[in-house]
């Protein structure tokens, strides 16, 4: 105790600034960390794929399109590419997402998932897939990705009725959200039942997820979402914050808690459901992408959030680039090997924090 | 500055939990100890001065109303301890106070607002604790951070709502004789309400006892806590002393039968 440090005396700034500066160094180290991680996975994602593309050419076909012969060409730039980029974003969407929604609903197994997002999201394929309506105005290759998108917002509106009425309980909402998984999961075999083996199968293939019917439309739309709703995340951040000291505090200083509630999930229900709509039931980014994040970051999130997004598009995009590499010549379903990618790498962070977080 | 509460009356649904609760002013400095049993209405009181909770009547602290005040306004200069200690996350005391200053919009730099932090850990004691996860830290630990919490808008007028329900005997003297202190030396308010007589009778210099959403007594402790006040509130036998030091003594004899 007596050992106070003689400079931090004459500079008169508190030894707490100085070790809470000192840890949110860190922390920007591990964001900056996190960022060269996904360069680095990015790039994998981009050399792995059946066209035997070398390394170098891909280089030169990034930095000017030119250098390559025409029928690489639209393999790195219209088929690598979009897929290599919608793995980030989509990711990264439903990183921010799911951290959202754990913290404001202070449930760890919440996620995009549990507020019946996705299987809404999958109701709505099946329904294109199996009566293939016609809709005026929607050209037929975008009639799925519409219903599943107005699928996922129809049971976000669903759930934010929920919160208003029952005031903000987030036990409510979070109950709410399962029964919504098991009604729209329940309805969606009724389709499955009636569907032909070739639809069946084709809503299956959706509903795992896969990456690879991306075109640039979809990575703009992904990606615009994202970055129109992260500066509005990252407005909320010291509430946010505040809210995991618990809730009878965060209402002690004057927080509106059923008015956060309620846009944090118009934020994440528009982004789950975005990023869901284009590429199916990707599980887990969303839930297992924030608790990486956590455990690496801490709480803080102003540096959470970032982080959140990095871990989930960091999750997908190994899992596409292992998608293509794992079986020769095979693309394996990117929804199977998010799960076989974020295991291990949750798994031993969890047994490194000795399951504290 | 002074503290009016006059014909307050509180409603959850349709049952009334307040019924026309009036004190006299109470004036700057003062800490005034909140007593009755569970469900007596001590915590709606407390929700109700804080503006948590719309009620019926006048609260008026520095001659502003609480109806026409701005809530931004009323939680600059009113703070609330809540009951529950912040959750035990893996967020840290220092991140917790950092951004409860920040989401007030404090008027402070980084540097003043680490200075500012700092004083008040090393008033509660939380200085080794300043960077440990919560969820590492007591209950007790806990609820000192829950007052640090309300100490960094400096408040005119801190509520507690039970501030010594997890502490242990040593911080329970503490943290009352600090609060008391603070209170005497910034002349503002504290309000406490408190399950503990014998502290309420020993920190307090004016004690407020409710009862079913009634006010029993109002004065300073030795007006306050008479065996005939104790018995109809709390429905215990007492026998009142004071101790070789001149602190007032509860002691308790055992509880009557319900008399109906």
């Amino acid at each position: 105790m007596e050992l106070i440090s003689p400079l931090i005396i004459m500079n008169n700034t508190s030894s707490l600034y100085v070790n809470f500066l000192r840890l949110n160094g860190r922390r920007y180290l591990i964001l900056a960390g996190l960022s060269i991680a996904l360069l680095a996975s990015l790039w994998l994602d981009l050399i792995a794929g059946p066209a035997g593309l070398s390394a170098g050419q891909i280089l030169s076909g990034l930095l000017d399109p030119e250098t390559l012969e025409l029928r690489y060409r639209i393999i790195l730039w219209d088929v690598r590419l979009p897929d290599a980029l919608i793995a980030l974003a989509v990711g990264g969407a439903l990183g921010l997402s799911g951290i959202e929604t754990q913290t404001v609903l202070d449930n760890p197994l919440a996620s995009p998932f549990t507020l019946g997002i996705s299987s809404a999201a999958v109701l709505g394929a099946s329904f294109a897939i199996i009566v293939e309506p016609v809709i005026p105005f929607v050209p037929s290759y975008a009639i799925l990705p519409t219903l599943a998108l107005c699928g996922a917002l129809a049971s976000s509106a669903i759930v934010l009725v929920v919160v208003r009425v029952s005031k903000g309980s987030r036990g409510m909402v979070v109950l709410f959200g399962i029964a919504m998984f098991f009604l729209c999961d329940a309805l969606a075999s009724g389709f499955h039942l009636i569907a032909d083996a070739d639809a069946a199968q084709q809503i299956v293939f959706w509903a795992i997820g896969n990456l690879t019917k991306a075109g640039w439309l979809e990575v703009t739309i992904v990606s615009l979402c994202l970055l129109l709703i992260f500066p509005f995340s990252m407005r909320q951040v010291w509430v946010l914050t505040l809210l995991r000291g618990g809730e009878d505090h965060a209402r002690s200083t004057g927080v509106n808690i059923a008015g956060l509630r309620t846009w944090v999930i118009v934020r994440a229900s528009i982004l789950a459901a975005f990023a869901v709509c284009f590429v199916g039931t990707i599980g887990f980014v969303g839930l297992v992408g924030p608790h990486i994040a956590r455990m690496l970051l801490g709480e803080d999130h102003r540096t959470l959030l970032p982080g959140s997004i990095l871990c989930g598009a960091l999750i997908l995009s190994l899992a596409s680039a292992l998608s293509k590499t794992l079986i020769p010549g095979v693309i394996v379903p990117v929804g199977i090997l998010t799960a076989v990618v974020g295991v291990p790498m949750f798994l031993s962070l969890l047994f490194k924090k000795k399951g504290q977080f | 500055m002074v503290l009016k509460v006059s014909d307050v009356s509180a409603f959850y649904g349709k049952k009334q939990i307040l019924k026309d609760i009036s004190f006299p002013e109470i004036p700057q400095g003062s800490l005034v100890g909140l007593l009755g049993p569970n469900a007596s209405g001590k915590s709606t009181l407390m929700r109700c001065i804080s503006g948590e909770k719309k009620c019926q009547g006048t609260i008026e602290f520095k001659g502003q109303n609480i109806n026409e005040t701005s809530q931004k306004l009323w939680y600059d200069v009113v703070a609330t301890m809540p009951q529950t200690p912040p959750s035990p996350t893996a967020l840290t005391p220092t991140e917790l106070m950092w951004s409860t200053a920040r989401s007030l919009a404090l008027p402070l730099s980084d540097k003043d607002l680490a200075r500012k932090i700092e004083t008040i850990f090393d008033n509660l004691g939380l200085r080794s604790f300043e960077l440990s996860p919560l969820q590492s830290l007591s209950g007790g630990k806990r609820q000192l951070v829950g007052l640090a919490l309300a100490l960094i808008r400096d408040p005119e007028l801190l509520l507690l709502d039970e501030p010594t329900a997890a502490l242990d005997l040593q911080w329970r003297m503490i943290v009352l004789d600090w609060v008391k202190k603070r209170v005497e030396e910034t002349q503002t308010i504290a309000v406490a309400a408190l399950h503990d007589l014998d502290m309420a009778a020993r920190f307090c210099n004016i004690l407020v006892l409710i009862n079913e959403g009634e006010i029993v007594a109002v004065g300073p402790p030795e007006e306050v806590l008479t065996t005939g006040n104790i018995a109809h509130v709390y429905h215990v036998e007492t026998e009142l002393g004071l101790s070789q030091r001149g602190n007032l003594q509860i002691d308790v004899i055992g509880p009557i039968a319900s008399r109906g």
